[in-house]
């Protein structure tokens, strides 16, 4: 009986598995589909790359993806290190409240985010665009960030902290040669997480952007709004390659890193301070 | 001096530290506090104060107040079906992650560690495709012409099965792009369950269907809380798929929000909606936090 449970739950999970990979994987074949209407093989041709490739909307987007992407990223980090270096020694009700406000921001709908922040600016008169993208992405994403930042400063001693303090250790030098290393693997995880969503963010963009250059996703959604061509595919084959990639570097980081700070915070490294 | 010195003069320094220190550290927690007021709070709060204003759609002037008209609106049959449908869609596709993401989470639970990590390396990497070319993708699956199609013709429906621009293939986008999110909460869930405890229920002479119904199946709620929440209040407001599989008509209230506010200009409704999916994932953290409580128990 056991065994036969073990072959339902194994036939469905395989079913399950080809689900999730199917479209991607009918998109990866017909990215080099002949046929301009996918309906059938036609042969393979790298000229929906080509085409993608040459297409000035999509490389105006990407710089812009990239553009907004790196400066979310910085303001996440510097939200997210500043808030968990407070957290660390906040009182519990002080980090409950702290924590809350993480994870309001993470719960609520992008749609009503997006939507309230378009009314702020449009009130106020201040412009859509980059900066108001910007702005928009970092409100989200430092909240992720928070949260990896917070579950590695979970892992210091603030002992460390205040021996290097004791040792004679100025509280600049202290930030830069304590907290900072050992924060580290915690900051490159948050910051390449950052970095992704940023890439990946379709919504609050599109209600953000305003009539500007558009970020790759924004403009990806237009295109596939008004017309299907199998330059999308290749398009979303190499934003695929590119997003896992990234997610992947931050996966590891989190293990790599994790070795070579706890090395670097042990103690003979502080009698140098 | 030992280590035991050492800690105590820390702790002395942090004596010393702590009147300067604290006004230091709470110097720290502004610029997220800052961020978050100016940028989240506020603009919440003004959608708060619309939804209860009205708007002249001639002079397009808002008058402030204390109105339940664009409440009221939501419920009107032009928007009622709009909103049942988010409902039933966000429930639906909920349910089909469930009945989908538990036999596979719980299969991938008893592997040996390293098939295990394989099998999640299988979820996790749709997963981290962009969320624009997923959804692409599955416009492409559903669409006339597309495999879906083909296999129907070749079932020997002649007609052939063309899903995409239907509610149906919006159920379906959900489902597909959120999947791995209600895996991994219950396959880690899962995972933590001592396989002693089920020994013990066979030992005590249970037969399998009964221990997994009354060990393993309440040892996974929270991982089951979880991946409800964090899959169905999303899909309450989700743009993106209903506008791209549901072929660009008001078929959700993501996209109902995003035409009152680009497109008609009357912020007051697109308002009252959205604080409608605000009350839902008040409602949906209330359980989040319940989920926590039950697994500290």
């Amino acid at each position: 009986m056991r065994a036969r449970r073990h072959l339902l739950t194994g036939l469905i999970s395989a079913l399950v598995v080809l689900f999730l990979w199917a479209p991607l994987v009918n998109a990866g074949i017909n990215s080099f589909n002949r046929d301009i209407l996918m309906a059938a093989w036609k042969g393979a041709t790298l000229l929906w790359y080509r085409t993608a490739l040459a297409d000035t909307t999509v490389k105006a987007g990407l710089g812009q993806t990239i553009t907004i992407g790196l400066a979310t990223t910085g303001l996440s980090l510097a939200l997210a290190v500043t808030g968990a270096l407070w957290w660390r020694r906040a009182t519990a009700r002080g980090r409950r409240l702290f924590d809350l406000l993480t994870y309001l921001r993470i719960m609520m709908p992008e749609v009503v985010f997006a939507v309230a922040l378009f009314l702020l600016f449009s009130k106020i008169g201040f412009p859509l665009g980059t900066l108001a993208v910007i702005i928009g992405h970092t409100v989200w994403n430092s909240a992720y960030a928070a949260l990896i930042v917070q579950a590695r400063v979970l892992t210091l001693d603030p002992a460390l902290d205040d021996a290097a303090a004791d040792l004679g250790a100025s509280p600049w030098r202290v930030f830069r040669r304590v907290t900072i290393p050992g924060l580290l693997p915690g900051i490159a995880a948050a910051g390449l997480l950052a970095f992704t969503f940023s890439f990946d963010d379709v919504v609050t963009s599109y209600f953000l952007v305003g009539n500007q250059t558009a970020p790759l996703p924004v403009v990806l959604l237009s295109m596939i709004r008004f017309r299907i061509t199998p330059e999308i595919n290749a398009i979303g084959m190499m934003v695929m390659v590119f997003t896992v990639s990234l997610f992947g570097a931050a996966f590891l980081t989190v293990s790599r890193l994790g070795r070579g700070a706890r090395r670097a915070l042990s103690l003979p490294s502080l009698a140098d301070q | 001096m030992g280590p035991v010195q050492v800690r105590v003069a820390a702790r002395g320094a942090g004596a010393v530290k702590g009147k300067v220190g604290r006004s230091i550290r709470a110097i720290l927690a502004l610029p997220t506090i800052g961020w978050v007021a100016l940028f989240f709070a506020v603009p919440l709060v003004m959608v708060l104060v619309y939804s209860f204003a009205t708007i002249s759609l001639v002079t397009f002037n808002t008058t402030f107040g204390w109105t339940w008209s664009n409440y009221r609106q939501i419920f009107d049959h032009l928007y009622l079906d709009t909103f049942i449908r988010s409902v039933l869609l966000s429930v639906s596709a909920t349910a089909g992650c469930l009945l989908l993401g538990f036999p596979l989470a719980y299969f991938i639970s008893r592997q040996t560690p390293r098939r295990q990590r394989l099998l999640l390396v299988l979820v996790i990497v749709p997963f981290w495709t962009s969320f624009i070319v997923r959804t692409y993708a599955m416009e492409n699956l559903l669409g006339p012409g597309g495999p879906v199609d083909h296999l129907a013709r070749l079932l020997g429906f002649s007609q052939g099965l063309v899903l995409l621009y239907t509610p149906a293939a919006i159920g379906i986008g959900i489902l597909y792009s959120y999947l791995p999110l209600m895996v991994l909460p219950i396959y880690v869930s899962l995972e933590r369950i001592d396989a002693a405890l089920l020994d013990a229920a066979w030992d005590l002479g249970a037969l399998p269907r009964r221990a997994f119904w009354r060990v393993t199946v309440p040892l996974a709620a929270p991982g089951i809380l979880v991946g409800c929440l964090i899959v169905g209040i999303p899909a309450m407001g989700e743009y993106v798929i209903p506008e791209v599989l549901g072929g660009g008509k008001t078929l959700m209230l993501g996209n109902v929000i995003s035409e009152q506010f680009l497109s008609i200009g009357n912020a007051p409704f697109g308002s009252a909606i959205a604080v409608v999916l605000m009350l839902a994932m008040a409602a949906a953290l209330f359980g989040l936090r319940r989920a926590r409580k039950l697994e500290e128990t």
